[in-house]
Parts: structure tokens; C-alpha cells; sequence
């Protein structure tokens, strides 16, 4: 089972990359994590195509809200993961499977966290990829 | 500007039902300016449509484009063409561009992607009110800038209703009620003699309710 | 005369007019418009017909006037805008007006929005007043609204309005209502009214305008039908105020309906002595029955006889219909009649079982006598037998009257059992009240009451719900009372210990007692609070005392027991040495307590997952053992984790590899590897000092480094940051990121260049510079040093002399640093405040060349302390202090010019360096500076020409290069140290190799600040980024090594072992 998760993380939140975090064991072996300079940037066809280009889950993981480095970044990402879910439900997908995330920079923990969150998420749901 | 929503997806992908290959078609004016229909709602829509589509384990081919306007015959000229190799053009723009589009051209199926709402303007970021019912024979003088037809649940001509009770309209208390702004702006602006008039009974053709409307200024015709 | 109709005409006469109100019905039952009618009928002069109210359909306005007409009653047929346009309400008018409509009241009518088709489309083609003037065109001047003729039958109707007294604007309204009379409204119809007194103001300006000569008014009343009617009405009805006393007057009723009349007939009776006020209009909304009550009551009946009232349209069942209601009429008269009759019949039959009582009685006498008779036994048979048939009838009577009173008996039942109840319920408040209950359960008791009531105000509970309510939570308090007698504490309370005293009342006592009780509660917690310090600070002993003086108070105070258990057991191990190793993997069972954030479950879970990883970690580095344990760990605390299964798998089957190195004690028992108990165990007390986030690779790296020599001790932290090592139980103060300040002595490389190189040409390699630093001296006296001076680059000793080594300086705050990282903080904690103190600790602690005073509190962004203040500051440092100071300004050009000039002013002749001086303040600066001969900081912007313009500048106004020391501006590692170190490097390179003596001025390198504004610095300790102080130090270090090679002369730095391994580079390299 590896169900594909995909995490937007900014350069802040994670200096971390996906492959030390497999191998230590601590997230899902689908996760992949694309680095960004700012979750601020993150466009809402960006969330929606990452679905249909084959993620069966996506989490954003900004900077905590009043320390994100571009102010306001993590809140406008925060945002449009709000109106990205609710096309999900317009779908007829769980909007459960895209899920933002403030998380403390640096810390590798959160992102962890987060991707486990996203793999519960996955537990007993059906594929959107048939 | 003219203020629209877009549809639900699920809207959409049922009318797209059985296109292969779909043209999402934007138009930079006032969809745009209103974040409905502009580039950037273009490539979420389109977005959209591919992972429904995808969901329901059907293909499509979805090609984008905006328009500088879609309801002036130039910047159409183009499409005439380039919609034909469409099973069906998604306009993004007002109800005026999906009619100029299915009017000039032939041989395109031009479907709505929106809800054309009203005239309106923007409030704040994410947030537009309607302030204009485009009836046709404006009273604005009369009221102070304030239109009661765009603007007053019951169209009044003639003051506020019963039901106007500490300036908020008695339909939604997050209404105000504008003939209590327009009371107050008129004694402020020492007009109040306006409220004494009565206003007669109003001629409703110029609202489009004597059939679609027409402008001509015969100057400019060709 | 307009139109003639029955209102019209009882107000003409001057008589004070009553209208009422008829709603048709939600359906096409003629029935019910006749019903209400002929209830109003004779009361009213005329009925309202509401059309569609509150937008819900019902049986049309025109239609059921018709049927009101047809039962004799004068209809006012209400007209809206809402749900016609103008062709269908001038439509409408002709039909009314043809079939004998002659009232119209003109509405714009409810939105659709509060009905039952909010979905409608809203009509309104016109509003109320356009409605009025086109009615009005139509009667007076016969013409249609478009202008077309009305040739014959125009529609006669006697018109009215709405007005609403209590809507916004206030002051609008009776403007509104002349513009309604101006546009025809001859009567006018108001909302409700319950502030009479708002009404009455309206009616001032009313009259003021004259309108009510001009129109007749009547007033719009309603009778509320109930508490729970009037409350709906108040807050949901816009434009209806219903004022608090109609409220109260409602629920203090015993009868709402009956004071919902009442109340009515108030405001009749109020509003009747208004001028301008021509009559009312009775509302009983669905309650049509209290109109005639309501009409009697105020003194308005009997009404005028109705004139004109005929309906023009009778169908032909109609007649029969009439027939048929007329016999219907005689039947119920008849049934009246009989009703009489039988009630009559009833009385009577009542005097008929008294009789038959004194025919007992008199029965009774008889038997009397027959018993007499039969004892005297004279009586003749014949005469025995009459009086014994007698006998048998009367019994029989008897019978029959004995059923009759059980009738009645249950007859009186229903009353009789509610005077029942009452009684209890009367018995159980009394009980409340009594002196059976304490004063302080009556208090709980009436404070319950009260909160009830807010209750009630607050949900809108009816009384009857109320009372329900509250007799049940009176019964549960009296139970409970019960049950928990007798000390009977309330939930919540804190435990009252021991009898009051008989002297003070109970209330007293109590919160004597429950002071004392917080008293004592607060001891307890200042000291355990202060006994947890200590034991922080490892002062066991003491805290050991402190938990048991909290002890002494509260000998259950958890908190108290817990200290006291972890301080025995640290004595315990101080006195045995510490227990157990380095190993410190915290047991399944004795996790460190759960954060209070996340529950159990999670922090468990957290747990597995460190645990995993610390055994994946091991495992990597050939620990199979320690992997094991880690996995086994985690499997304790998760059965079915599937990794940490996997991962005991992996490190079993790999065990064997390694076995040499665990063999002395796996060989004990070669066959239970499944059971192999855990290497070390580890105590308790241990456990709970584990920091929370102890990271699972520490004890790995721990050992290596123990046998690892000093020399390579810094390659190890770079390589694999390493979270803290053990809390020291003695000894210097604990540092869990670098441990000790100490620093090996680097190995010096004692054979010279040309030795090494061995065949190779000198020349080769040798690349002498021409040019030469400038050497700048700083501080005066013994410790004054001199920086510059070398005539090479740096440490190209092989190439020219360096004659002064390298500095580095401590920098010292002004102020308590608010950013600064706790690993940094606690080198100087007991000195924060005081720059003095700070100053001389880093001299005589750790052994400082040099100090930098930051006089970062004079910015006039932050403290923006006066600069007098801040230069005394400085003139205690420099003061303070035998070492070379140098006074770094906060940056903003004028502060520091300004700050600059008073501390120079104060310190006179100190050489003292001061900086920075910038493009903006070189010329004021430069200036004092040149007056007493001290040494400047040249500040630009990273970048060579700018560095030596501001040098030039400096040298025009005549300070001399031996007194310029350039700040080049950095960036730290990470942040921009490779632009830095171009830049240093072609000022540098210039000097040297192309003699330009404007950039031969030595270079001060402020790095302190920057690598310890770095979040790297900053971010807490972590798996992946190891341990947050020695993250800071090599920052710190390798920033200022890499600097040092770029030309740098004088570093200005923050942390004693990044100052103490920079030093020990710089001697290790000259």
C-alpha cells in the first residue's frame, strides 16, 4: 500500500526532505513533498491538479500564523485550501483528503504529524484513481 | 462591473456530460476584475473538470484560453474557427458573452460556466454588492445617490416600509434599508423636500419589461 | 360622500369607528370566512379582509369580502403590490367594485421572503402610495392608470392606508402619511399599538401637519391571546413595539386571555382621548371571538345599525342555502329551548330527591313505628303488608337517588383534585420557606429561583413550562438535601472541616474556614513551587525539606508527594552515584508525564514513533542490542505496531553479526533472545528527570564520544549533532548543549612552509604583498591591543609578518536582550541587567580580549532611551572594565551621533573605538571622534567602493586611517557568508597587492548578531537538527573561522566556547 500523499511545505516550515524521514521511519513510504517558497504562492488549480495528476491525498504545511516569513503567506494558503475543498465536495471527493497545516519552522516533528494525519485520512477510503 | 458566481462543478461536469474535448474560455473584463471568470478561475475550472472527470473514469482533452472580452465581435473573430475544433466552448464570462458567443458563432456549442448575478461593485476583497438594477430610467437625483430599485427589497418609490426598523431592512438584518440612508442623506444634504414629493408610478419598459433592449446613437452607426 | 359604504358613513356621522380584521383561510372552505363573519357581525363597522398576509396563500381577499358581504358584514378589502401588477389590481378593483366592494385598503404589502413561497417572484409594479393615486384616478377621474377612459361603473371605493407609527425613520412617518393622504387614502388603519405613549407623539406630528382634518385614523389594537403570542410579536415582528409592561402584565396573569383583552381595552380607551383619533381597529389575530368581548368592554357597542351593506350577488343555492341556515337557526334555538327545558327538568328532579330524602327520613320513622307495631304485635296482616310493600317502594327510591350522588360526586372530582394538588404544591413551598430548611439552603434555593427566572426571560419559556421547571429542580434540591444530610456540602463547595464554632453563624465560620483553606493551599503551593526550583537547581536537600514542610499542611497534596518521591530518590542516587548510564531509553511504563496539549493515546503514540526511530538509528549503526530494546519498547506501548515489529525483526536477525560485542551477556542465555532482558535498568527517578523531548540517538553518540580524542571532538559535533548529555549531579553548572567551555589547544604545525614543501621552489608558491595593513590601537594601558599591522594575507605567514594577532571581543547589551536564545542567555543570566556586570564577567569568566557595548536600547524604534542615559551606561563599561571597549550605536544615524558625542564627552580621553559611522553621520562623528583621538567603525553596506568612499570622506575630514576600523557588514553562515567573504577579500586583496591605502584599514567583523538572529540558532533542540546551543556555537565559530580567513581583525561575538574554540584557532594557526 502506498497511497500517494503530497505535501506543499514552504522553505520554512521543513528543512527536512522526504527521503530521510522514510528511512527513519517516521512517515508513510507514499509520501512526496514538494518544496515551495512560500505556501502563499500555492495556487488552487495547483491543489486540484495534484489529485488529478495522482495524489490521493494533499496537505499544505505553512508557517504558523503569526510567524509566517511573508506575513500573511500561510493564511492565504490557508484560505485557498478552504476553496479548493470545497470543489472537492462539489466533486463528490472527501474534502477530508486535502487539509492544511500550520506548523512550527523547522521542526520536523509537525510534518510528521501532518503526513500521518493525511495516511489516517486514507485508512479505509477508496481510491479517487481507478 | 457585472458580478458573477461560478456554477458548482458538479453543475458543470453534468452539462459537459458526453465532451471530449472541452475549450475553457475566459474573458478579462469584468468576470475577471469580479474573480469568476478571468485567468486564474480559467485554470481552476479546468482543473476541476479533469480530476471530476478523472474521478468518474472518463477522459477528456480540456485546452484554455482567455479572452481580452467576449462581448465585443473582435476579439471573437478568432474563435469562430478555433471553437469548431471543440466538442463545446466553457465560457467564463457573463451571460453577454455566452449569448454574443452562440450569436456569431455558428457551428460552436457555448455552454455557461457561470451565474450571472447583478451590477454591482466590490465591497471588500471577496465580497460585491449589487448597486444597480439597470432599469433603465435612473431616479438617483431623487434619492440622494441611493437607488431604491436595486437596492430596496420592495422597490419602493415612496420611503421606507413598516418594516424598517433602526436603519436594517426587515428582510435580512444584515440588509440596511436604504430609504433610511436616503431619508438621512437628503435631510443632510437638505433635499428632504424630495421626500415630500410623491413619486408617481414608474414606467417599467425601460427595465426591460417591454422586451429586450436596444441602444442606438446614430452617429457612431456604421 | 364617496362611496357610501357603512365606514364611510359611521365616520362621517362622527361616531368613533371599529373595524376588525377577518383572515380567510388556508384553504377553499367558504365555511370558515362565514363563521368568523357572523362572529364579528353587529360589533364591527366593518371587516378588514387581509389579502395573502405575511405573503402565506390563502383563499383571496376579493372572494372571501364577497362571502363576508354575503353574511351582511361590510368587508375593507386589503389590496397589495406584492403579487399583482396593474393590470390584474385594476382588474381586481372592477370586480370588487361591481359585486359591492366599497372599502379598499391600499398595501404594498409583506415581502414574500417571510411566507411560504419565499421563491416567489415579488411583483411590485408600484407601491402602496402609486396604488392610492391610481385607485383614486380610477373613481374620481374615471381614467385607467395608462390614461384610458373608464366609460361607465367606475369603481366607487372608499380608500384607505397603512401607517406605521413605529417603524424608521421616526420622524418620516407622518410625512410618509400626508404623502399617502395627498395621494388619496381617506381613512388610514396603523399598526399595532402597545406604546401608546409613542403613538401619542406620532399623533402630535400628525396634527402638527394637519393630516387629521384631513383623513380619519383608526388605531390598530390586538388583543394577545397569550404570553407566549405578545413575546413572538415583540421580537420577531419588525416595526412592532410591544412594550415590556404588556409582557409583564401577561405573565403575572392568571388568565392570559382574559388579560390579553384587558389590556386591549386599555389601549382602546387610551387611544380613544387622542385627538385626531376617529376610531380602532380591532386585530384578534385567529381570535375573532374576543372582538365582541372587546367592543362591550370598552364602552363602543352597541354599533351603529349598518346601512348599505346588501352583496349584489346571490347565486340560486344561495337562497336555499339561507333556508337552509335559517332552519339550522331554529334548530338551535329549538335545541336552546330544549336545553332550558332539561335543565329545568334537572332542577326539578333535584327537589325531587329531597323530597325523597324526607320520604326516608319519614321511611325511616315508619320503620320505627312497624317496629313498635311489631313489638306491641296488635297490628292486623293486612295492614303489615301495606306498610311492607310500602317499605320495598321507598327503598327502591332510595336506590336511585344514592346513583344520583355518585354523579355528582364525580362531577366535583376534577376540581376537586386540582385544589388537591394546589394544596401540595402550596404545602411543599411552604415547607421551603419554613424554618425546616437552613438559612444557606435558602439561599441556594431563591438564588436557584432566580437564575430560573433569567432562564425563563432567556428561553421565552411559558409560565406553565416555568412552573414545571422550577417545581422539579425544587423537588431534585429538597431530595438531594436530603440524601446528603446533614453536612450536606453543595457541589463545588470546598469541604467545610469540622463544626462551627457555636459562637459565629454558619456563614461566618464558613468563609473564615474556606480562607484558611485557600491560605493553606497557597502555602502548599508556594512550596512546592519553590522546593521543584530547587530540586531543579539540584539543591536535593533543601527541596527534600520544602516538600515535606508542604507536607506537614497537606499531607495529600499530590503535587507535594510526587516532588517529595523524586527528590528522595535523586538523594539516593547522589549518595550511590549516578545510577544506571547513559542508556537512558524512558521505560514503556514510566514515560515522562503526558504534555497536557495531547491526550494519553497521542502521547503514547509519539512515543512508538521515537522509539522506532531511535531503534532504526541504532540499528544503522550496527546496535542490534540497543535497536532491540528501542523496538521492544515500542511495542510495549503498541502490540500491533507494525514497524516497530518489522524493525525487532530486522535487528534480531542482524544480532548475530554483532554478537562479539554483547556477548559476556547474551551467552548466559543463548536460547531466549525473545526474552532478553533490557541491557540496563534504569531507575525511576531517572525517567522523570528525562527532558520531555529527550531525543532517542543520544546514547549512541554519547559513548563514541567518551573514547573519542579531543582533537576530533569538533569534527563529531559537526558531523552528528548531539543532543544533551546527562544533568551533571555536581559540579559547574549544567550546559546541555557544549558541555564544557574548555578548548584543546589546536595542534601547531611546527615545521615551517618550506620545510613541507621540500623540492618545490619557493617562488612558486610565494607570492609576497607589497602593501600593508594599517595597525589601529584600541583601550588604553596594559590591555590595550592593536589590531592590523600584517603586511599579508592572513596567516600567509610563509609570506609577511602578521604582528598582531587576530581579536575577537565580547559583545555586551546595554540592556536585557529580548531575543536572544536561552542557550546563549544562560552564560550571563545573573548579569543581563547590568552591562557592568555582564562586562566583567566576560573578562574575568571568560577571559574577554575585549568588549563591545551595543547600545542597542537608544534605537528609536525599540526603548529609545535617552542618549545621556545610555552614555552613563557606557561610562560605567568603560569604567568597569580594563580591556578595550568598543561602543556599537543602534544604528540609526542621528541616535548614535547624538549618543556617541555624549558617552565622549563623558569617557574623555579613553580610547575608546566608537562606531558606526555611516555615510549619514560620518561628518559629526568623524568630528568628535577626531577631537579625542579614538579609533572609529567605518559601517557600509557590504560592498569595496562604498567601504573606501566612506574611508575617504573620513580622511577629507581628517581622521586619520590608523584611527578607521571597517565594518564591511556580514552575513552569517547560511545567510550570505560567501558574499561577505568576496567582498573582505578584495578590500583585503587591494590593500595588500595593489597598495591602495584607502582600503588599508583593518577590518572589525560584528558577527555575533547576525549568526544569533538565524532561525538555525534559534529553532529548538530537534531529531534531525540535534542539539540547539552547539548548532549555535558551530555557526558561530565557522562563521567567524571563515571570516577570520577573509581578512578579519577584530571579531565581535557572543558565546563563550564559539570565542574559546575562535581563539584557540587563531593561536593554533599563528
Amino acid at each position: 500500500m502506498s497511497d500517494i500523499i503530497l505535501g506543499f511545505c514552504c522553505n520554512y516550515t521543513s528543512s527536512v526532505d522526504e527521503d530521510t524521514l522514510k528511512k527513519a521511519g517516521l512517515v508513510p513510504d507514499g509520501l512526496r513533498i514538494k518544496r515551495l517558497p512560500c505556501t502563499g504562492k500555492l495556487e488552487i488549480n495547483t491543489l486540484l491538479d495534484a489529485f488529478e495528476q495522482g495524489a490521493e491525498a494533499v496537505f499544505v504545511a505553512g508557517c504558523q500564523v503569526d510567524k509566517c516569513h511573508n506575513l500573511s503567506g500561510s493564511q492565504r494558503a490557508a484560505k485557498r485550501v478552504g476553496y479548493a475543498k470545497k470543489i472537492l465536495e462539489e466533486l463528490g471527493i472527501d474534502p477530508a483528503r486535502l487539509e492544511m497545516f500550520f506548523v512550527s519552522r523547522g521542526e520536523t516533528e509537525p510534518i510528521v504529524e501532518a503526513a500521518r494525519h493525511m495516511s489516517g485520512v486514507l485508512s479505509d477510503a477508496e481510491s479517487i484513481h481507478r | 462591473m457585472i458580478v458573477a458566481e461560478r456554477k458548482p462543478m458538479n453543475e458543470i461536469l453534468d452539462m459537459i456530460s458526453g465532451v471530449n474535448r472541452l475549450l475553457v474560455l475566459g474573458c478579462r473584463g469584468c468576470v475577471a476584475v469580479c474573480s469568476a471568470g478571468g485567468d486564474k478561475e480559467v485554470d481552476v475550472i479546468a482543473s476541476a473538470l479533469r480530476l471530476g472527470r478523472k474521478k468518474a473514469g472518463q477522459q477528456i482533452e480540456i485546452d484554455t484560453d482567455t479572452l481580452v472580452r467576449q462581448c465585443d465581435p473582435e476579439y471573437l473573430e478568432p474563435l469562430k474557427e478555433r471553437g469548431k475544433q471543440f466538442d463545446a466552448v466553457l465560457s467564463t464570462a457573463c451571460g453577454v458573452g455566452v449569448n454574443f458567443i452562440a450569436d456569431r458563432c455558428p457551428g460552436v456549442r457555448v455552454l455557461p460556466a457561470l451565474n450571472t448575478t447583478f451590477y454591482g461593485a466590490n465591497m471588500s476583497s471577496g465580497e460585491w454588492i449589487e448597486l444597480c438594477a439597470g432599469c433603465g430610467s435612473c431616479v438617483l437625483h431623487l434619492t440622494g445617490g441611493l437607488c431604491p430599485v436595486a437596492r430596496c427589497a420592495k422597490r419602493l418609490s415612496n420611503g421606507p416600509c413598516g418594516g424598517s426598523v433602526g436603519g436594517r431592512c426587515e428582510i435580512d438584518p444584515n440588509v440596511p434599508c436604504v430609504w433610511q440612508r436616503i431619508h438621512d442623506k437628503l435631510v443632510e444634504q437638505k433635499q428632504d423636500k424630495l421626500l415630500k414629493d410623491i413619486t408617481p408610478i414608474r414606467d417599467w419598459t425601460t427595465a426591460g419589461h417591454g422586451g429586450p433592449r436596444r441602444r442606438i446613437r446614430e452617429d457612431l452607426l456604421p | 360622500m364617496i362611496a357610501g359604504s357603512n365606514l364611510e358613513q359611521v365616520l362621517r356621522s362622527g361616531n368613533f369607528a371599529v373595524t376588525g380584521e377577518l383572515g380567510p383561510p388556508k384553504s377553499g372552505d367558504f365555511e370558515v370566512v362565514r363563521k368568523k363573519a357572523r362572529i364579528l357581525k353587529g360589533h364591527v363597522d366593518a371587516v378588514n379582509i387581509t389579502d395573502c398576509q405575511t405573503a402565506i396563500v390563502r383563499m383571496s381577499s376579493l372572494t372571501a369580502a364577497l362571502l363576508a358581504l354575503s353574511e351582511g358584514v361590510e368587508p375593507v378589502m386589503q389590496m397589495t403590490c406584492r403579487d399583482r401588477n396593474r393590470i390584474g389590481i385594476q382588474a381586481d378593483i372592477l370586480g370588487a367594485s361591481a359585486l359591492g366592494i366599497k372599502n379598499l385598503l391600499c398595501l404594498t404589502g409583506d415581502h414574500q421572503k417571510f411566507g411560504n413561497h419565499p421563491q416567489a417572484k415579488g411583483v411590485f409594479d408600484m407601491d402602496s402610495i402609486q396604488l392610492l393615486g391610481m385607485v383614486k384616478q380610477m373613481r374620481d377621474e374615471k381614467k385607467f392608470q395608462c390614461g384610458e377612459e373608464i366609460k361607465s361603473n367606475e369603481p366607487e371605493l372608499f380608500l384607505g392606508a397603512a401607517a406605521n407609527p413605529f417603524a424608521d425613520p421616526f420622524e418620516y412617518r407622518p410625512i410618509r402619511l400626508g404623502k399617502k393622504v395627498a395621494a388619496g387614502a381617506n381613512f388610514i388603519q396603523t399598526q399595532i399599538i402597545y406604546n401608546v405613549e409613542k403613538f401619542a407623539k406620532f399623533m402630535e406630528m400628525v396634527r402638527d401637519l394637519g393630516l387629521h382634518e384631513k383623513v380619519f385614523i383608526l388605531a390598530g389594537v390586538t388583543p394577545p391571546k397569550s404570553l407566549g403570542m405578545a413575546r413572538y410579536m415583540k421580537r420577531f415582528v419588525p416595526g412592532l413595539d410591544v412594550t415590556d409592561e404588556v409582557i409583564d402584565r401577561l405573565s403575572d396573569a392568571k388568565d392570559q386571555r382574559e388579560e390579553g383583552i384587558n389590556i386591549c381595552v386599555d389601549i382602546i380607551n387610551q387611544v380613544k382621548e387622542i385627538e385626531g383619533v376617529s376610531g380602532v381597529h380591532v386585530m384578534a389575530i385567529e381570535w375573532e371571538e374576543a372582538v365582541p368581548e372587546i367592543v362591550k368592554r370598552s364602552g363602543l357597542g352597541p354599533r351603529p345599525e349598518p346601512q348599505g351593506v346588501e352583496p349584489r350577488l346571490v347565486s340560486p343555492g344561495a337562497i336555499e342555502e339561507a333556508v337552509e341556515r335559517a332552519r339550522h337557526e331554529i334548530r338551535d334555538e329549538f335545541e336552546k329551548e330544549l336545553d332550558k327545558a332539561r335543565s329545568e327538568a334537572q332542577a326539578s328532579r333535584g327537589l325531587l330527591i329531597k323530597e325523597k330524602e324526607s320520604a326516608s327520613a319519614e321511611i325511616a320513622g315508619l320503620r320505627k313505628e312497624l317496629e313498635d307495631v311489631k313489638r306491641s304485635a296488635v297490628k292486623g296482616e293486612a295492614e303489615i303488608k301495606r306498610l311492607t310493600t310500602e317499605l320495598e317502594e321507598a327503598k327502591e327510591e332510595l336506590q336511585k337517588a344514592g346513583s344520583l350522588q355518585v354523579v355528582a360526586g364525580e362531577a366535583t372530582g376534577g376540581p376537586a383534585s386540582i385544589s388537591q394538588t394546589e394544596f401540595n404544591q402550596g404545602a411543599m413551598t411552604e415547607s421551603i420557606s419554613s424554618g425546616k430548611l437552613s438559612l444557606r439552603e435558602q439561599d441556594a434555593l431563591s438564588s436557584l429561583n432566580l437564575g430560573l427566572k433569567a432562564l425563563q426571560k432567556v428561553l421565552g419559556l411559558s409560565e406553565d413550562q416555568f412552573e414545571a421547571l422550577r417545581r422539579f429542580l425544587e423537588a431534585e434540591f429538597l431530595l438531594q438535601l436530603g440524601q446528603a444530610a446533614p453536612p450536606a456540602p453543595a457541589a463545588g463547595m470546598i469541604p467545610a472541616p469540622a463544626e462551627a464554632p457555636v459562637a459565629s453563624t454558619p456563614e461566618e465560620v464558613r468563609e473564615t474556614e474556606t480562607k484558611k483553606v485557600a491560605a493553606r493551599q497557597k502555602d502548599v503551593i508556594n512550596l512546592v513551587a519553590k522546593a521543584n526550583v530547587l530540586l531543579h537547581k539540584n539543591n536535593v536537600e533543601e527541596a527534600l525539606n520544602l516538600f515535606k514542610k508542604a507536607l506537614e499542611i497537606a499531607p495529600e497534596d499530590e503535587k507535594a508527594i510526587e516532588g517529595l518521591n523524586k527528590a528522595k530518590a535523586l538523594l539516593a542516587e547522589k549518595e550511590t552515584g549516578p545510577a544506571g548510564t547513559a542508556e537512558a531509553i524512558p521505560s514503556a511504563e514510566g514515560l515522562p508525564p503526558c504534555p497536557e496539549e495531547i491526550t494519553p493515546e497521542e502521547w503514547s503514540r509519539k512515543w512508538v514513533v521515537r522509539y522506532v526511530a531511535m531503534g532504526n538509528v541504532r540499528l544503522m549503526k550496527g546496535d542490534s542490542d540497543g535497536a532491540m530494546e528501542a523496538f521492544k519498547k515500542a511495542l510495549e506501548l503498541d502490540p500491533g505496531d507494525e514497524k516497530a515489529k518489522e524493525g525487532l525483526e530486522r535487528a534480531q536477525a542482524g544480532k548475530g553479526i554483532h554478537v562479539p560485542e554483547v556477548s559476556t551477556e547474551k551467552a548466559v542465555a543463548p536460547g531466549e533472545k525473545e526474552e532478553v532482558p533490557p541491557a540496563e535498568v534504569i531507575p525511576e527517578e531517572k525517567e522523570a528527570r528525562e527532558p520531555e523531548a529527550a531525543p532517542p540517538v543520544e546514547a549512541i553518540t554519547e559513548k563514541e564520544e567518551a573514547e573519542a580524542p579531543a582533537p576530533e571532538e569538533e569534527k563529531k559535533e559537526a558531523e552528528a549533532p548531539k543532543p544533551a548529555p546527562k544533568v551533571q549531579l555536581s559540579g559547574t553548572p549544567e550546559h546541555e548543549g557544549v558541555g564544557s567551555l574548555e578548548v584543546p589547544v589546536l595542534e601547531k604545525e611546527t615545521r615551517s612552509l618550506v620545510e613541507r614543501a621540500g623540492s618545490i621552489p619557493e617562488d612558486l608558491y610565494r607570492e609576497p604583498c607589497s602593501g600593508s595593513i594599517k595597525d589601529v590601537l584600541i583601550g588604553d594601558g596594559e590591555k590595550a591591543i592593536t589590531v592590523g599591522g600584517e603586511t599579508t594575507l592572513p596567516f600567509h605567514l610563509f609570506e609577511g609578518d602578521m604582528p598582531n594577532p587576530p581579536r575577537v571581543a565580547f559583545e555586551v547589551l546595554d540592556s536585557r536582550p529580548e531575543e536572544w536564545p536561552d542557550v546563549l542567555t544562560r552564560y550571563f543570566d545573573d548579569c543581563l541587567d547590568d552591562p557592568v556586570k555582564w562586562a566583567r564577567k566576560c573578562v574575568d569568566e571568560f577571559n574577554a580580549k575585549a568588549i563591545c557595548l551595543s547600545l542597542i536600547s537608544t534605537d528609536p524604534n525599540g526603548a529609545d532611551v535617552p542618549a545621556s542615559d545610555a552614555a552613563k551606561i557606557a561610562k560605567d563599561v568603560v569604567d568597569g572594565v580594563d580591556v578595550p571597549v568598543i561602543l556599537w550605536g543602534c544604528g540609526n544615524a542621528d541616535k548614535d551621533t547624538e549618543t556617541l558625542r555624549e558617552v565622549t564627552s563623558l569617557i574623555g580621553n579613553k580610547k575608546v573605538c566608537v562606531g558606526p559611522l555611516s555615510d549619514a553621520n560620518y561628518r559629526t562623528l568623524g568630528a568628535t571622534a577626531m577631537a579625542f583621538q579614538l579609533p572609529v567603525v567605518a559601517s557600509t553596506p557590504i560592498d569595496v567602493n562604498l567601504a573606501k568612499q566612506l574611508n575617504i570622506l573620513l580622511e577629507n575630514l581628517g581622521v586619520s586611517l590608523n584611527h578607521i576600523l571597517m565594518d564591511p557588514s556580514i552575513g552569517a553562515v547560511g545567510y550570505g557568508l560567501e558574499y561577505t567573504y568576496s567582498v573582505m577579500e578584495r578590500i583585503r586583496l587591494a590593500a595588500l597587492t595593489q597598495q591602495d591605502e584607502k582600503l588599508s584599514a583593518p577590518i572589525v567583523v560584528n558577527l555575533g548578531r547576525e549568526v544569533w538572529k538565524a532561525k538555525e540558532c534559534r529553532l529548538p533542540s530537534d531529531i534531525l537538527l540535534g542539539d540547539q546551543e552547539r548548532r549555535g556555537v558551530i555557526m558561530e565559530s565557522i562563521t567567524a573561522s571563515t571570516l577570520l580567513l577573509a581578512g578579519g581583525e577584530l571579531m565581535i561575538m557572543r558565546h563563550p566556547k564559539a570565542v574559546a574554540l575562535t581563539e584557540a584557532l587563531i593561536e593554533g594557526m599563528m
